[in-house]
């Protein structure tokens, strides 16, 4: 499998109230297309930090994150918009549907945005709510659905882009035990069937206990990177 | 689909959309308001000295106004001359008013003042000076004998209508001589100095009184106010003849008025246009920051600062856009409901009596209008953006 994440020697700190704090010190780490990787530890260890910085939502501070051969660092706006508008599907804590839209607009917006033209972006939109299994839920606002089945139409959503790597921080944090047991499980059907590399931070031992790779972060440190 | 997204936002996310739309609409509302309110005043005091005193402008021989006359009645005007014809004949000119005036003697049998009398033709003049403000009796119309006056002078010789009065003044030839008249109504301009001297006979008895045939100066009733300049150049290109519009023959009483109320509105409307544009900035940026999620997210997945910017200023526009069409349409509504019987003003500039004034909306400014409210619901929304799209995108999606 090719390397799509090469972290070397990563730093990130930032001033907290005047005061210097290092949340990420000398991480390396690597992430193969198609893997699963989970990045656990406790709050503050630095796992929401290294995510934000693989899916370049945070500028890097010492330039030593690989994406595809590609230093971060030293790609422009554009490039780094390219990437997430194609490569990087997000699936946040707090969801962020827009409220505005139904699940199927939800889906589809980042498809249009994508210029991808009507016919396949229906086909798109249609696989993706039937993987998630919420095709009758698409008509329906977010306010009109469950905290799970909001998370099921991120999922959908981060899915229908067909990114190379879906980064999910959190994603069963706002759930209960059973909504957030199936988006684990739908996050590694995803990862087996359409071979989507899935980075998650999560501190949930549910999500922990059934990750296949899991890299825990103490401090800003990497711990291990024994798979559990 | 930047459009339709807008309007989405726009439609179901109304709580939002409806803050933006009374802010703009109600700030475009009291703008139209305001400015109908200084255009109905500006238009009262412009009828009040068109329809009460001077027509729309009048003419004179050249040279005649400015200049003072041993013997002023050798520069008046021969009422049958072609020039006059000529000037009735005008398509811009609805009515021709020969008028005389002169300095006379009224004496009610006890008693005797100097008044500023005019020979005026009753008959059509009747017709059209319609703001004289007779309080008493009726205007001067087909009255032989008739004579109205101002009420200051009225009241110093207990005059009342039906009474009796005598004219005196000297014939041009120099010899003094008397018409009697009978009081047909007395009237208040609400400008004292009007009001203490001025009265009005009929243009025959006056030119009895004077001994003459002649008219001093052709007052002009128009169809259109805006008719006045190509009427102005007509008359001016005669040799012998020269117009002068009613603004410069009422200087001190309209013109300064206008022009002091004009610049004390101007600062006024100037304020207000602040207040409302600092609003719609205030009501939008708010919106905007609200919005740091929803923004944090378009970010994350692809779209450039562009982008995002093009989305939010769509919306803005056609907020600004709804906004003003309504604070349009609500000026209008509160025009013919809440405003539709005037407001009561006490005495501007000029004069002594309360006037009621009504708000003109002006359909000319209602460009203004949107692009006030337009500019600024963009102007607001570009400024918010800005700031916002200066965080990291994990600072927008912390909401």
């Amino acid at each position: 499998m090719s390397v799509l994440y090469d972290v070397k020697n990563l730093n990130f700190s930032y001033l907290l109230e005047g005061v210097k704090f290092e949340a990420l010190k000398k991480v390396n780490l690597q992430v193969s297309a198609g893997e699963m990787v989970t990045f656990a530890g406790p709050s503050g260890s630095g796992k929401s930090t290294l995510l934000n910085l693989m899916g370049l939502m945070e500028q890097t501070q010492n330039d030593m994150i690989f994406y595809n051969g590609k230093c971060l660092g030293l790609l422009d706006e554009t490039a780094k918009n390219t990437i997430r508008r194609f490569d990087i599907g997000f699936i946040f804590q707090s969801f962020h549907l827009f409220p505005v839209l139904t699940t199927y607009e939800n889906i589809e917006f980042f498809l249009i945005r994508q210029d991808i033209a009507e016919a396949k972006r229906k086909e798109l939109v249609e696989e993706s709510l039937d993987v998630l299994g919420i095709s009758d839920l698409r008509d329906k606002r977010p306010t009109q659905l469950s905290g799970g089945q909001r998370q099921r139409v991120a999922i959908a959503r981060a899915l229908a882009k067909r990114p190379k790597v879906i980064i999910a921080d959190e994603p069963t944090a706002s759930l209960d035990q059973k909504n957030g047991e199936a988006v684990v499980d739908h996050l590694f059907g995803i990862n087996k069937k359409f071979g989507t590399t899935i980075i998650v931070a999560s501190h949930d031992p549910m999500v922990l206990h059934h990750s296949p790779k899991t890299l825990y972060l103490k401090d800003g440190e990497l711990q291990s990177k024994a798979g559990v | 689909m930047i459009l339709k997204f807008s309007l989405r936002n726009i439609w179901r996310q109304r709580s939002r959309a409806i803050a933006v739309l009374a802010t703009v609409s109600l700030g475009i509302a009291a703008l139209m308001i305001y400015h109908g309110f200084n255009a109905g005043i500006m238009n009262q005091y412009r009828e009040n000295t068109i329809r009460a005193r001077y027509g729309h402008g009048q003419v004179n021989t050249k040279g005649y106004r400015e200049e003072i006359w041993d013997k002023p009645w050798e520069r008046w005007i021969d009422p049958a001359s072609p020039f006059v014809n000529d000037l009735r004949n005008r398509p811009q000119i609805q009515y021709v008013f020969p008028r005389i005036s002169f300095y006379a003697l009224l004496n009610n049998g006890e008693k005797t003042l100097s008044g500023a009398g005019e020979g005026v033709d009753g008959k059509i003049e009747s017709g059209f000076f319609t703001t004289l403000n007779v309080i008493k009796g009726k205007t001067l119309s087909t009255e032989e004998d008739g004579i109205i006056l101002g009420k200051g002078l009225a009241d110093a010789l207990k005059l009342n209508v039906g009474d009796r009065v005598t004219v005196l003044a000297n014939t041009h030839a120099g010899s003094l001589n008397a018409v009697d008249v009978y009081v047909t109504g007395i009237f208040f301009a609400g400008m004292k100095s009007f009001d203490d001297t001025f009265f009005r006979i009929q243009l025959s008895k006056a030119q009895e009184l004077l001994d003459t045939t002649q008219v001093e100066t052709i007052a002009l009733g128009l169809k259109k106010l805006e008719d006045w300049p190509e009427v102005e150049h007509w008359v001016n290109s005669q040799p012998a003849f020269e117009a002068t519009a009613f603004n410069v023959l009422d200087k001190v009483y309209y013109q300064n008025s206008v022009d002091f109320l004009q610049a004390q509105f101007s600062f006024i409307f100037l304020v207000i246009v602040v207040i409302v544009i600092l609003g719609i900035f205030n009501t939008v940026s708010t919106i905007i920051l609200e919005r740091k999620g929803e923004i944090g997210n378009l970010r994350a997945n692809g779209d450039s600062h562009k982008e995002v910017m093009g989305l939010l200023l769509t919306e803005s526009l056609i907020l600004g856009l709804m906004g003003a069409t309504l604070g349009v349409v609500f000026s209008y509504l509160c025009n013919v409901t809440l405003l539709a019987n005037g407001i009561d003003m006490p005495p501007g500039p000029g004069i002594t009596r309360q006037f009621t004034t009504f708000v003109e909306l002006q359909l000319s400014f209602i460009p203004v209008c949107f692009l006030i409210g337009i500019l600024s619901s963009i102007l607001g929304t570009f400024m918010a953006a800005r700031r916002v799209l200066k965080m990291p995108i994990t600072e927008l999606l912390r909401g």
